[in-house]
């Protein structure tokens, strides 16, 4: 079994009314799977003000710092305060990436054409590579978001569900055109992931599972996807682990050692 | 939780559709492997849009351990109803559309003949449901209040983006039904909670999804025999008069 690098998935406190797991609580699924790490982001930090819900999800994330790498967020409907805030995340070495949801974020990227040139320019500059929710109208189309690696060709920008339901084959040849487009595998099915690394290359194709969103159980189904798409040993690696290492230059940086594990952290 | 009876899958592809394909002999081997004794399958790619005399004879004439829904598009008009009785004649069990592919609104005039047609025929009908316009969940429940003596099968449960609607939905009407073969676990759970097994059918979603996936995602919910036997088997045995 090769090794597992998460790289979308929650944490906070809440999704609305219905409360998420804790830190302990994923660490523990993270285990029970044999995830090594997985790059979490926030939820309501989506729906309100992102700074507050940045320096939370950090506090939630340091309680395992060798498991959970968390992902900045800010809002761009704020203009340069958004990029301020970026740059206050990104300059802690903990923020290795940063996540969009432009859906519940309620902008359209081209609405904001400048403010997002500006984040990821800064993404760039820190080699922090910038996933945003995809596959869903009006604000997150896959082309929406395939735009931005367009206009920023030195970010690294991260297809968040590699098409979703309906976008897979858009976005399987998107990732094959642009050198800077991934995509995460965090959804489609195993007939999907077959034409994705067909058409856009194992290398371009990162797991991830979305839990902490819902429960426990979306990391071992989103587990099984990709395991049942019948991949050879070299691609389901390149998916599963190395593309995630490479993304998050886990080699330069490794992540800092634990200080607990979630049995003794009292769940 | 122990294995059921049998295992009957509520929704299978057959056909070629974009990058997906799957032949009769090819699902047969996945079903064996699975352990999966029937599978219900309608048409994808040109098959379900245009080209209906050759998707549903895929369909229809794959048996015995294959059972077709027949697909016609709503456009054709009194074409469509004289399909729908040349596959009833070949032993179709049920009725697929897919308001996305097939460019209609559920709610729309010209799908009401082919409604009180399923209606006379005692057939199920099952409709794509999901994010995009015409594949609305709750077009779906209209129709269901519209048709109460004919039983709706969401397909693919809202996947992806609509999931948050299915719950409400089925709720909402007692003649709508999940296909849950592209719902991950929880929303599945939810639903089986909320509103009981008897509304739920185990699917694959194959060529798409994976037997191992989908059985696996069910047996990880904490069903009892009762809840676990109606939706491996006893679910689609009665809606599908099987
Ligand atoms: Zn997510």
């Amino acid at each position: 079994m090769t090794r597992i690098l998460d790289f979308h998935a929650h944490l906070d406190e809440r999704w609305l009314h219905v409360r998420c797991d804790t830190p302990a609580h994923a660490v523990d699924a993270l285990d029970r799977f044999e995830v090594e790490a997985a790059c979490v982001f926030t939820i309501m930090g989506f729906y309100e003000d992102c700074r507050p819900h940045n320096d939370a999800l950090l506090r939630r994330a340091d309680e395992f710092p060798d498991r959970l790498i968390p992902f900045a967020t800010v809002d761009p409907k704020q203009g340069r305060a958004a990029v301020e805030e970026l740059q206050r995340c990104l300059a802690n070495p903990r923020f290795r990436g940063v996540k969009f949801h432009p859906w519940l974020q309620a902008f359209a990227p081209n609405m904001l054409r400048d403010t997002m040139l500006e984040i990821l320019h800064v993404a760039a500059q820190h080699r922090a590579p910038v996933l945003f929710h995809d596959g869903t109208p009006p604000y997150s189309t896959t082309y929406q978001i395939a735009e931005l690696a367009r206009w920023s060709p030195e970010t690294t920008v991260v297809l968040g569900h590699a098409g979703s339901a309906d976008y897979v084959n858009p976005a399987a040849e998107l990732i094959r055109d642009l050198p800077n487009l991934y995509g995460c595998f965090c959804g489609p099915r195993p007939g999907d992931l077959v034409h994705l690394v067909e058409v856009g290359g194992a290398e371009k194709i990162l797991f991830g599972s979305d839990f902490g969103a819902a429960g426990w159980r979306l990391l071992p189904e989103r587990i099984d996807n990709v395991l049942e798409a019948g991949l050879d040993p070299r691609d389901l690696d390149n998916v599963l682990y190395a593309n995630a290492a490479r993304l998050l230059k886990l080699d330069e940086h490794p992540l800092p050692p634990g200080t607990q594990t979630s049995s003794e952290a009292g769940r | 939780m122990g294995r059921p009876l049998k295992t009957i899958d509520g929704h299978a592809m057959l056909g070629d559709e974009t990058y997906l394909s799957l032949r009769p002999a090819e699902l047969l081997r996945r079903m064996d492997a699975a352990g999966v004794d029937l599978a219900i399958a309608r048409p994808m790619g040109a098959g379900l849009v245009v080209d209906h005399r050759a998707g549903n004879d895929l369909v229809l004439t794959a048996g015995p351990r294959i059972r077709g829904l027949a697909s016609v598009n709503p456009w054709w008009g009194p074409a469509a109803l004289e399909e729908l009785l040349r596959c009833r004649d070949q032993g179709a069990v049920g009725m697929f559309l897919d308001p996305l592919r097939q460019g209609f609104f559920p709610t729309e005039s010209i799908v009401a003949p082919l409604l009180e047609r399923a209606a006379q025929y005692g057939w199920p009908v099952m409709i794509r449901t999901g994010a995009y316009i015409f594949a609305d969940v709750l077009a779906v429940v209209e129709i269901a209040r519209r048709f109460p003596s004919v039983a709706f099968i969401a397909g693919f449960g809202g996947y992806a983006d609509m999931w948050f609607e299915m719950s409400e939905a089925i709720g909402s009407v007692g003649n709508l039904y999940l296909d849950a073969s592209m719902l991950w676990g929880d929303g599945i759970d939810e639903i089986v909670r909320r509103h009981g097994a008897a509304r739920v059918l185990f699917g694959s979603a194959e060529p798409r999804n994976r037997y191992r996936v989908c059985l696996r995602t069910l047996d990880r919910l904490e069903l009892s025999d009762a809840e676990r036997d109606a939706i491996y088997y006893g679910n689609a045995e009665r809606l599908f008069h099987l």
